[in-house]
């Protein structure tokens, strides 16, 4: 398996996807130079979260028991949002996609819990889709 | 031994065609690509909102990037 350093790397490369390196060199910004400034801020985003989850934070950013919730639960309310929002599809297809999640070894991963958790923080975070006609 | 490892492959890839279309329909940006790597960091231990915030971070450096592509034209 990958080093947490690799996937890290790996990470910085995925998010340079679509950026044009042929202007950027004439501009005298390498392709190198802005992988390292990438990592340079991915190491501080994930060490300053570290930190401020290991002390004392004065603005917790959730209540103790939303913290506290599984995933899962999350999920299901993301799903009870969806519906009163009028989304009752992609409610369903939610809590249908939860469903076929295997518990424990049988879905192949250690820490499915935190992949799910990853999902739940992220929920929102881009625009959706544009309809096309 | 060698269908214990097959049966494995086979539940992770299902689980990451459930994962991959949990997170479109969250709309949270994630490829299967940039997904795949995340899954992989979570399992190694990472925690999964110190990752949200990596990401969120890398969105924004790549955003001004790309407004900076955009202006130079």
């Amino acid at each position: 398996g990958s080093s947490i350093t690799e996937l890290l790397g790996a990470l910085c490369d995925s998010t340079l996807k679509g950026v044009s390196w042929k202007r950027r060199a004439l501009g005298g910004i390498s392709r190198e130079g802005v992988r390292r400034g990438l990592r340079r801020r991915a190491y501080g985003a994930l060490l300053s979260k570290l930190f401020q989850d290991g002390g004392q934070s004065k603005a917790p950013q959730q209540p103790d028991c939303l913290a506290s919730t599984p995933p899962r639960n999350k999920m299901l309310m993301i799903s009870f949002d969806l519906r009163v929002a009028g989304c009752r599809e992609e409610a369903e297809r939610l809590e249908e996609l939860l469903g076929r999640l295997q518990e424990g070894p049988a879905c192949g991963l250690v820490e499915l819990d935190s992949s799910l958790e990853l999902l739940v923080q992220l929920a929102g975070s881009v625009p959706p889709p544009a309809l096309s006609f | 031994m060698a269908s214990a490892a097959n049966t494995n492959m086979n539940a992770v890839r299902e689980t990451m065609d459930v994962l991959l279309e949990i997170s479109r329909l969250l709309n949270t940006g994630l490829d299967m690509e940039s997904l795949s790597i995340c899954v992989r960091l979570c399992e190694q231990g990472i925690n999964p909102e110190a990752l949200s915030s990596v990401i969120k971070e890398l969105r924004r450096a790549s955003d001004t990037l790309k407004v900076s592509e955009f202006n130079s034209l």
